[in-house]
C-alpha cells in the first residue's frame, strides 16, 4: 500500500444558513481545498461526497458547476460517519495505487429542512424509532448508567461543554463562540435528563473538503503535506443481548485498529476530535480511546489534560458541541481541523507544536447496534 | 419491518402482534422472543433466523418482568407523544435488552428496579387521542 497525504483543505464556517443548499456550501469548501493545495482541479481524479439528508447524486450537484464532471463521483451516506467514510474511500483509492489524487468532501445543510423543537429520532422503521427514542435519550442512558457506576455528577459533565467553548470562542468557524460557565450549562431547558441544551449538540449547515494525494504527487508538487497513517472504518455489532453501554464497543475496536495501523498509541497523539455529540460522549471516549482509565474521565478533565496547553487536547474547535453537527460534513471538517493544527495554522487556538493528529467519529441510531458505523483517522506532520 | 403501523384509522393500532400478546381472557401481557436452538441466544424483535447461525428461531415467551439497565426522561421529543416522557432499557432473565416507554412516576424511577410488561397507549394524534397501542414498562408493585 502506498503513503497517502493530504495537500489541500477548506471548509465554510458551521452554523445556520438555511439559504444556502448544501451543494453551494459543498462547492465553496471544494475550491478553499483546491486552492489551498495549489493544484489544477483538472488534476482531481475521483471525488467522494458525504450526505445524509440531500437525496440522490448529491456529489454531482457539488462538482458539476465546477468544472470537475466526467471523473468518478461517489456518493456516500453513512450516517454521523458519513465524512469520515469519504475520506476513508479517498484513503483507499491513493493507497492502492488506484489514482493518485482525489477529494473528499462533506456538505450538508439541515436547518432548510426541518422544524426545531424536535429531536433528532431513529427512522419511524425502526422499532425504537417507532417507540419514541430519540438520539438525546439514547446517550442520555448512557450518561444515567455511567453516573450510578462511577459517581460523575452533573457539573462533571458540564465540564465539557465549558471547554469546547473555551475552544470555540477562539475558532471564528464555530458556531457558536461564547464562553459559558458551569452554572449556565446546568439553567439551560432540559432536554433528555441528565442533558440540558448546552449538552447536546446544535443542528447547523456547513462543508468541508480535502484534497488527498500519493506520496509520489505531493513530491511532484513540491508540496508538504501531512500523512494519513491510519484509515479506519467499522461498522457495529448487532446485539440485543444486555451489555455495558458506558463502553462503546465500536469506537473500541475501531480505535484499537487505528493505533495498530499507525503504530501508536494514546501517548503519542496530541489532539482529538472526537464525536462530542453530548456531553458524556467525550467522557466516554476519553476512556475507550484510552487516554485514561474507566471512571476517570471527571479527572481527566479537571487535571487540564483535555484542554489547550494540556496533554491531549479534545475537541479544539469546539467539538460537535459548538461547531454543530451537519452530519455529512462534520467527518471531513475534523480533518481539516487536523491539518491546520499539525501545519501550525490554526490562529489563536492553535496547540504547540502538535505533532499527531486523531479524529473519530461514531454515530447512526440502529436499534440493537452500539451504532451504525464508527471511523478513526491518525495524521501526522 | 413488517406489518407497520399506519396511524390514519379511527381505532389506536396495536403495534406489534409478532412481539407482544395482550390475552383476550384478561391473563397478563406478555412479550416474545426468538430463540435460537443452536447457539441458545434470545432475540428480539422477531427475526426468522438466527443472526449468527442462520437456524431458524423458534418463539418463546418472555418472562413478564425484568430489571430497568439504564432511562431517560425525555423533555423534547417526537412529535405524538406528550413529553416529559420516560424511556428505558429493560433487561429480562432470558439475556435479552428491550427498549420501551416506561409507565412509572418519574420520581420513582430507579436504575435496577424491577419492572413488568404491560399494554399502554405509546403515540397519539393531534388532538391527543390514542392512535397507537404496545407494549410499555411499570413498576412491579
Amino acid at each position: 500500500m502506498r503513503e497517502v497525504y493530504v495537500v489541500g483543505v477548506g471548509m465554510t464556517p458551521f452554523g445556520k444558513f438555511p439559504d444556502r443548499p448544501y451543494y453551494d456550501l459543498g462547492k465553496e469548501a471544494v475550491v478553499k481545498a483546491v486552492k489551498d493545495a495549489n493544484v489544477d482541479k483538472r488534476e482531481i481524479q475521483a471525488g467522494y461526497v458525504g450526505n445524509v439528508k440531500a437525496g440522490m447524486a448529491p456529489g454531482q450537484k457539488v462538482f458539476k458547476t465546477l468544472g470537475m464532471t466526467g471523473m468518478q463521483i461517489v456518493n456516500v451516506e453513512n450516517a454521523c460517519s458519513s465524512g469520515q467514510t469519504a475520506l476513508n474511500l479517498a484513503y483507499s483509492a491513493i493507497a492502492s495505487g488506484q489514482y493518485d489524487m482525489v477529494m473528499a468532501v462533506g456538505c450538508e445543510n439541515l436547518t432548510g429542512g426541518r422544524t426545531s423543537g424536535e429531536a433528532l429520532a431513529p427512522d419511524q422503521d425502526d422499532i425504537e424509532g417507532i417507540l419514541g427514542n430519540v438520539m438525546p435519550a439514547i446517550y442520555g442512558m448512557r450518561a444515567k448508567k455511567y453516573m450510578e457506576q462511577y459517581g460523575a455528577t452533573p457539573e462533571d459533565l458540564a465540564l465539557v461543554a465549558v471547554k469546547n467553548h473555551k475552544h470555540s470562542s477562539l475558532n471564528p468557524y464555530a458556531q457558536f463562540r461564547n464562553l459559558v460557565t458551569i452554572e449556565e450549562v446546568l439553567a439551560s431547558r432540559m432536554v433528555a435528563e441528565p442533558f440540558t441544551l448546552l449538552q447536546c449538540c446544535p443542528i447547523a449547515d456547513g462543508a468541508a473538503a480535502a484534497v488527498v494525494c500519493s506520496k509520489e504527487k505531493m513530491l511532484q508538487l513540491g508540496a508538504k503535506g501531512v500523512k494519513i497513517d491510519a484509515s479506519i472504518l467499522v461498522s457495529g455489532l448487532f446485539k440485543n443481548q444486555p451489555s455495558d453501554l458506558t463502553v462503546p464497543e465500536i469506537t473500541q475496536r475501531a480505535s484499537r485498529l487505528a493505533y495498530e495501523m499507525a503504530g501508536m498509541g494514546p501517548v503519542d497523539i496530541n489532539m482529538v476530535e472526537c464525536h462530542d455529540a453530548f456531553t458524556i460522549a467525550e467522557f466516554l471516549y476519553y476512556e475507550t480511546l484510552g487516554f485514561c482509565e474507566k471512571g476517570e474521565a471527571a479527572s481527566f478533565i479537571r487535571s487540564g489534560a483535555a484542554e489547550l496547553g494540556g496533554k491531549h487536547v479534545f475537541s479544539v474547535r469546539g467539538g460537535l458541541l459548538c461547531m454543530g453537527h451537519p452530519l455529512g460534513a462534520t467527518g471531513v471538517a475534523q480533518t481539516v481541523e487536523a491539518v491546520w493544527q499539525l501545519r501550525g495554522q490554526a490562529g489563536d487556538r492553535q496547540i504547540p507544536g502538535a505533532k499527531t493528529a486523531m479524529i473519530h467519529i461514531t454515530g447512526g441510531g440502529v436499534s440493537g447496534m452500539d451504532n451504525a458505523a464508527c471511523g478513526v483517522h491518525i495524521f501526522t506532520v | 419491518m413488517s406489518g407497520q403501523p399506519t396511524i390514519d384509522t379511527n381505532e389506536p393500532v396495536f403495534f406489534h402482534p409478532d412481539l407482544f400478546v395482550v390475552p383476550t381472557n384478561g391473563e397478563a401481557p406478555y412479550l416474545l422472543g426468538y430463540k435460537c436452538e443452536d447457539c441458545g441466544k434470545v432475540w428480539f424483535p422477531k427475526l426468522e433466523i438466527c443472526p449468527e447461525c442462520w437456524t431458524d428461531l423458534k418463539q418463546i415467551t418472555l418472562s413478564r418482568s425484568g430489571k430497568l439497565y439504564s432511562y431517560s426522561i425525555i423533555h423534547i421529543g417526537q412529535r405524538g407523544i406528550k413529553s416529559p416522557y420516560a424511556v428505558g432499557y429493560v433487561d429480562f432473565p432470558e439475556e435479552v435488552r428491550i427498549y420501551a416507554q416506561l409507565a412509572i412516576p418519574h420520581e420513582k424511577l430507579k436504575l435496577g428496579m424491577d419492572v413488568e410488561v404491560i399494554e399502554g397507549v405509546v403515540r397519539l394524534d393531534k388532538n391527543s387521542n390514542p392512535v397507537m397501542l404496545s407494549y410499555m414498562f411499570k413498576a412491579v408493585e
